[in-house]
């Protein structure tokens, strides 16, 4: 059956995906893949018009937790996208713009005062105001609501006192009329808004709700309203939401009556596109090739926000100390780590496994952020297995007892473990590829085990670095900030690795200072980084998943970029049959 | 009767009991819990799901997490889902009916069909129709359910587009009305019957077989040398018969049913108990998965009791005292 989770969470920025304005920016076609029809058809199509309804479908369940703040789940993210407005939101190219809100910044970069267009309604009449906005914050940052979203609230001043219930309120939330509202941070960063909670929530909706019943109350599990272009009319558990449009939407009437967001078994995703049940989703990928021959289903390809990687285990977290502490010496030679990137042919294991669907990376920054170094500045790790045995002879690993494999530096038999999350069909063949091209370069790499792991079993085994791991492969999502804290810096929880580095530590810091506030300089830290990682190489870097949407020909108006395919929904609409 | 009713039931205790043990043994042991791999540092941080860890009692010591679980049972609390983030009991109430109105639908399709078929086959031993329909029945019984599954959904819904491939009711429809009942009824039909196909298969030869068994029996030749009408001697003496073994299968069907729908319902995205026990088992959704478990349990145990007392009942021979 399906896995619920595979490998990563699926990708939810805290921002919201709505695009601002109206760019018809094309698609960037995916590099190294089939170049497919990105192209918006709206002009061939004619003019858009009003009416008709269509069908979304998911191939995951979804668990009905309708509120931002509070879902964690991606197929409500999915629905909420529909319902729901930010203040501010990500576009296209990762950077924040104003949606329902514009703001200034003061000099000091701690308070910005953002100014909430007026006359916007919730889908239950009553108007949007900045209290709502704080109510929002508050409420996420109440330690009874178990909102997973407490770092986006976090740096606002006094959110912390407010959590640990020494305050009334958050010092840091001044509402100065209705429509406008002041938020101070503790620390000026050049990313606060791209952190920021920006989805405001109906505190008169939601009135006399305790945070911590919220998740389970009626009006976020069955009557949910938003301020986006949708409402919900039934949601039917486990099922499908059925959402009508919002007339009053703030950027004008959408031109579909209606949304049906719908959960359908993977399997059958080609069959219900192909007899016109369901309308566009995100395509399994191992449906492409199927898909492909509907004559009635258009494909869209997007690389996604997130990357495939083999890490290498080289120490242990310290929990006591909070922070990362590099002891293995196992892969602590550089080379053994390049060399081990030279040895796989990624363009073969993702035409071989992936339909060709995945972009080599060898950087963790997503293809379509500014901040991502051009490819030419550094190694890709091009499929070159001389210089990979080139760069073991160099580093000492040598085969002095003939048998085949190559003996440490100091002449002991080397042996690796590894690790993979078991899964699909494809899990088995691709690990035993994976050995395949280390033992092509002389390197005795073994599953560790024997067999793969099962996903929870493999995170608990790389989160306790279980002695047992040595090589991993697992996925990452990435955010729309460039900021890899939370992930690489020596005192990350996650830096599954275990890979300390002060220069990276000092470049991670730099990189949210006061001087980052200029872009270039930011951009100038971020490239030193990237590089820095490129050749450290704390994990090989394999690709970045291609999304495929697919949707149905009579659908136009669909624009999808490296997070979503829901961007500015008000504006789908169909061909009349 | 009623003493042995209530000292089966009073027997059950104990085995609950040991079934809960085992079920909270069996949830543990499975690695990982609720929160791993929750790990997108944009949507949570290790912070958050160490206190969630905490919150939830899952650094606790086991007996301790036992303990507080059966106490919240025995005062019908079956807690909070941690991915539903609701109770427990409050999701299982949405997806019983569900699951209810398929083991009914199947029950019917499966007894329906078996006597049809067993009866006619019955009656005429070795004709074409008994082969064909032994053929069929063999089929029924090899084919796994995951594979019926998908076979009936390609014919029934893609080909032919009698039926939905997936879902347990239309869209658009009022809660309530009349066409709402009729489209859950249309949209269980298919997984209700390929859920009792094995059945079906097994029912149909079997009751085939006492048929053909009872037809030879004395007192039937004494019927029949006595002048009885042979309708009456076939509705009567034989079928009636032949059906009594039958009804007490009634009872273990229950739990051969729930099994099977873990399956069925998952492959028709039908939002039921057992598609619910396999998105809890993948999620670790702990308190679901042990109030499921436990659910199930208690009704393959009561299943059980019933196919005894159904058995007494309608066997004179067998009288319980």
């Amino acid at each position: 059956m399906n896995k619920l989770r595979i490998g990563l969470l699926t990708i939810v920025l805290a921002m919201t995906w709505v695009l601002t304005g109206c760019q018809e920016e094309k698609t960037p076609a995916a590099s190294g893949t089939a170049s497919a029809a990105a192209a918006s058809p709206a002009a061939a199509a004619g003019e858009p018009v009003y009416g008709g309804t269509v069908t979304y479908a998911y191939d995951q369940p979804f668990q009905g937790v309708l509120e931002p703040a509070l879902f964690s789940d991606n197929g409500d993210n999915l629905i909420l996208n529909m319902i729901s407005e930010p203040m501010f939101a990500t576009g296209d190219d990762l950077k924040t713009y104003p949606d329902l809100a514009t703001w200034t910044e003061s000099d000091d970069h701690l308070t910005f005062t953002f100014k909430i267009k007026e006359g916007v309604k919730w889908h239950n009449g009553d108007e949007l105001t900045a209290e709502d906005w704080k109510f929002a914050l508050e409420t996420i940052a109440n330690k009874d609501s178990d909102s997973p979203r407490w770092d986006n609230v976090s740096m606002i001043a006094g959110a912390e006192s407010y959590r640990n219930k020494e305050a009334a309120d958050i010092s840091g939330i001044r509402i100065i009329d209705p429509h406008t509202i002041a938020i101070t941070v503790t620390e000026a960063a050049p990313n606060i808004l791209g952190t920021l909670w920006a989805y405001p929530m109906p505190q008169k909706y939601y009135a006399g709700i305790e945070p911590g019943q919220l998740a389970a109350a009626a009006q976020v599990r069955t009557s949910p309203i938003g301020l986006g272009p949708f409402k919900v009319k039934k949601v039917q558990t486990g099922e499908y939401v059925e959402l009508t449009r919002n007339d009053d939407y703030w950027k004008g009437k959408p031109y579909l009556d209606g949304v049906v967001f719908k959960t359908i078994d993977g399997s059958l995703a080609t069959s219900l596109l192909g007899n016109g049940e369901v309308d566009v989703m995100t395509l399994p990928n191992s449906q492409y090739k199927d898909a492909q021959k509907l004559g009635n289903v258009e494909l869209i390809e997007q690389n996604s926000l997130s990357y495939n990687y083999i890490g290498f285990k080289m120490g242990k977290w310290d929990a006591a100390g909070e922070q990362n502490v590099m002891n293995n010496p196992k892969f602590a030679d550089k080379r053994l780590r390049q060399a081990m990137a030279y040895a796989i042919d990624r363009v073969k294991l993702i035409d071989a496994f992936y339909n060709g669907l995945g972009t080599p990376i060898a950087v963790p920054m997503p293809e379509v952020s500014w901040a991502k170094i051009p490819d030419e500045q550094i190694d890709m790790y091009g499929y070159n297995p001389d210089k990979a045995r080139q760069l073991l002879d160099e580093a000492g690993y040598k085969d002095v007892d003939g048998d085949g494999f190559r003996e440490d530096a100091s002449g002991r038999k080397l042996t690796i473990g590894y690790d993979a999350m078991s899964g699909s069909e494809i899990d088995e063949p691709m690990a035993q590829a994976m050995l395949q091209f280390w033992q092509d370069i002389g390197l005795n790499v073994k599953l560790n085990g024997g067999a793969l792991k099962e996903f929870d079993a493999f995170y608990t085994a790389v989160e306790a670095d279980d002695p047992s791991v040595e090589l991993f492969s697992a996925a990452w999502g990435l955010g729309s900030d460039p900021d890899p804290t939370g992930l690489w810096r020596s005192n990350d929880e996650w830096n599954y690795p275990r890979w300390v580095n002060p220069e990276s530590d000092r470049l991670i810091a730099e990189g949210t200072s006061a001087k980052a506030m200029d872009e270039q300089y930011r951009k100038q830290i971020y490239y030193d980084w990237q590089k820095l990682v490129n050749d450290e190489l704390p994990m090989i870097f394999l690709y970045t998943p291609v999304d495929v949407t697919a949707k149905s020909k009579r659908l136009q108006g669909v624009h999808t970029n490296a997070f979503t395919n829901q961007v500015d929904m008000d504006k789908w609409w169909v061909i009349p049959s | 009767m009623l003493v042995y009713t209530i000292r089966r039931m009073l027997g059950m205790i104990p085995l609950l009991m040991l079934i809960s043990i085992v079920v909270f043994a069996l949830a543990k042991l499975m690695p990982g819990d609720a929160l791993t791999g929750r790990i997108d540092p944009k949507n949570a941080s290790p912070q958050y799901i160490a206190e969630m860890r905490e919150k939830l009692g899952y650094n606790k010591p086991l007996v301790w997490q036992y303990g507080h679980w059966i106490k919240g049972v025995a005062r019908g609390d079956l807690g909070q889902s941690v991915v539903h983030k609701k109770p427990v009991g409050e999701i299982i109430a949405e997806r019983l009916p569900n699951t209810l109105l398929l083991m009914g639908l199947s029950l019917f399709i499966t007894y329906a069909a078996a006597i049809v078929m067993g009866v006619y086959a019955g009656k005429r031993p070795g004709s074409p129709a008994d082969y064909a329909i032994t053929v069929l029945n063999y089929i029924g019984y090899a084919v796994p359910g995951f594979v019926a599954s998908i076979a009936a959904i390609y014919l029934f819904s893609f080909k032919l587009g009698w039926v939905p491939a997936s879902g347990s009711v239309g869209i658009g429809l009022d809660d309530g009305s009349l066409s709402y009942y009729v489209s859950k009824i249309k949209y269980a039909i298919l997984p209700a019957l390929v859920l009792g196909l094995f059945s079906t298969a097994a029912y149909t030869q079997f009751l085939r077989n006492e048929m053909i068994d009872n037809g030879r029996k004395d007192y039937v030749r004494t019927a029949r040398a006595k002048g009885t009408k042979p309708s009456r001697i076939d509705r009567v003496h034989i079928f009636r018969n032949s059906l009594l073994p039958l009804i007490t299968f009634l009872g273990f069907d229950i739990g051969a049913l729930l099994g099977g729908a873990v399956v069925i319902e998952t492959i028709f995205t039908y939002p039921g108990i057992g598609q619910l026990v396999v998105q809890s088992v993948n999620s670790r959704d702990y308190s679901v998965l042990m109030a499921l478990t436990m659910l199930l349990s208690c009704m393959t145990l009561v299943g059980n009791l019933a196919a005894d007392l159904i058995y007494s009942l309608v066997d004179p021979r067998i009288r319980i005292q």
